[in-house]
């Protein structure tokens, strides 16, 4: 009974926040909306059983990365920048992006067998669902490879920003 | 969901937040008497028996006070910066236990708002959010101390974030649990200060730095930054800043009790009144830290948080992981 309530709450602010993030023409008042989506975003998580994945968003993206987000955006002040392209040729960038998501979206939709899917409620979740215990484990061991892949390129992103700082001061 | 759950739990919520509203007007007034009498002054004593009145004057004070948006603020923003920090340390309270399960009327009530399975990522994801208050509050104020008093406060916070965050990550390595109810549970007859006493060193000095008291109090340095982000802030909106600080304050005591000092745990007393004797100890320990030292210099506070808390943290966490895999 709830959660319908709360799914349609947390979906609508979502897209609200969303089409604000777009549209609002103060950078800071665009990251704010931002993170308004992610938090929403991890209310959807919950709903869907996953409390760490819903954590981890908080944690990472709507307390560390959007910080900084913030930080570069009040700090450089981006109001007198010479645009890289024309508004014309924006708007098509973007309408050529739109169709490939919509194209993607409806083949996913039509190649799940359209409207006679089972609903997600009727298939039991596996014990341990969405806890951290569970997500470790599968983490570290079906997708051990991706994992460690990740961590590499995440090493050398942070290595290389040492690198870059560094050469400017030398 | 029965009736009793909801009951229980507004019952709940509602002592909470009534405890910590007249909670923080008691704590400033103990800070003012303890330092009075660190530095051999007498303290507030004119406002009621031993000044106990003296914080509440001062709040009707500050409610009653002209409420002033700078004429180049971003209004929408400057009004809701000051809430936010107390809001995220409310939503951080949560999941804080702060007594054994008790039997009320045939039913049992845990004496926790309420136990999630994920309550440290839950504590350290408000903490982070606990940030957004203060940068904007800096930025909204459109002033250049402010902005530079936020985004130096918020550089510290995210820098002592990681320290504490693996420092906790030591303990659940210990424990296989991120509830802190099943934490303090497991504390009955060994509190983790023992085993873990460096992740509390850790843990309690980025606390310290998360709440931006001093030594660690760059953000407000007087000295060279006027108030930092709350210099334009007056009336209501500075005393949200004020709760919040103290909200905090409770919350970073709140956790070293639970994770550290055997939660609500403790002999002949109930486990209520052990928590209350020592989250005033916390609460002393902080007053006494600020009467105590001067504060450091933004260098020094940043080489310390990443030099030192950080590869300590890790050290500690790789000797734990180490110990517990070779012992399980």
């Amino acid at each position: 009974m709830l959660e319908p309530v709360l799914f349609a709450l947390f979906s609508v602010s979502a897209v609200v926040f969303a089409f604000n993030v777009v549209f609002r023409r103060n950078a800071v008042h665009c990251a704010l909306h931002l993170v308004g989506v992610l938090l929403s975003l991890s209310g959807m998580f919950v709903l869907l059983n996953a409390q760490f994945i819903a954590a981890i968003q908080i944690l990472i993206y709507a307390g560390a990365i959007m910080v900084l987000f913030l930080f570069v955006v009040m700090l450089l002040n981006v109001k007198g920048e010479a645009p890289l392209l024309t508004p014309g040729a924006w708007k098509g960038f973007g309408f050529f992006f739109a169709l490939i998501v919509f194209v993607e979206l409806l083949y996913t939709v039509l190649s799940q067998g359209g409207t006679e899917g089972t609903p997600a409620a009727a298939v039991p979740l596996p014990p341990g669902f969405g806890s951290p215990a569970e997500i470790g484990r599968i983490l570290y061991s079906t997708w051990l490879f991706p994992f460690e892949v990740t961590s590499i390129l995440l090493l050398i992103a942070v290595i290389g920003a040492v690198v870059l700082a560094k050469r400017k001061f030398a | 969901m029965d009736a009793t759950f909801l009951i229980a739990s507004a019952v709940k919520v509602l002592v909470v937040l009534g405890f910590v509203l007249l909670g923080v007007p008691l704590i400033v007034w103990m800070e003012r008497k303890v330092i009075g009498h660190m530095q051999d002054r007498i303290g507030p004593q004119r406002v009621g028996p031993f000044g106990l009145l003296q914080t509440i004057a001062d709040g009707i004070k500050l409610f009653f006070k002209e409420d002033i948006v700078p004429d180049g603020a971003d209004r929408v923003v400057f009004i809701i910066a000051p809430a936010l920090p107390v809001i995220t340390a409310f939503l951080a309270l949560a999941v804080i236990p702060f007594g054994d399960t008790v039997r009320v009327a045939g039913h049992d009530i845990p004496l926790q708002i309420t136990d999630v399975n994920i309550a440290v990522l839950w504590i350290l994801g408000t903490t982070s959010m606990g940030v957004y208050g203060i940068v904007l509050g800096g930025w909204a104020s459109n002033s250049k101390y402010p902005l530079l008093g936020g985004l130096r406060s918020s550089a510290q916070m995210i820098s002592y974030e990681l320290a504490q965050g693996i420092s906790l990550v030591s303990v659940i390595v210990m424990t296989g649990t991120l509830s802190l109810a099943s934490i303090v549970r497991q504390q009955e007859h060994l509190w983790f200060i023992v085993p873990q006493f460096f992740a509390f060193v850790i843990y309690i000095l980025c606390g310290i730095a998360e709440t931006n008291r001093a030594p660690f109090d760059l953000a407000e340095a007087e000295t060279e930054l006027v108030a930092g982000f709350h210099t334009e802030f007056s009336s209501m909106k500075f005393a949200l800043y004020f709760l919040a600080e103290y909200a905090n304050m409770m919350v970073v005591s709140g956790i070293a009790i639970s994770v550290f000092f055997g939660g609500w745990h403790g002999p002949f007393l109930p486990p209520v009144v052990w928590f209350l004797i020592k989250l005033s100890l916390f609460l002393f320990f902080y007053v006494w830290l600020r009467a105590t030292f001067p504060r450091l210099r933004y260098d020094q506070l940043m080489a310390f948080g990443w030099k030192v808390l950080l590869p300590a943290s890790l050290l500690n966490l790789t000797v734990t992981a180490l110990v517990v895999g070779l012992t399980a």
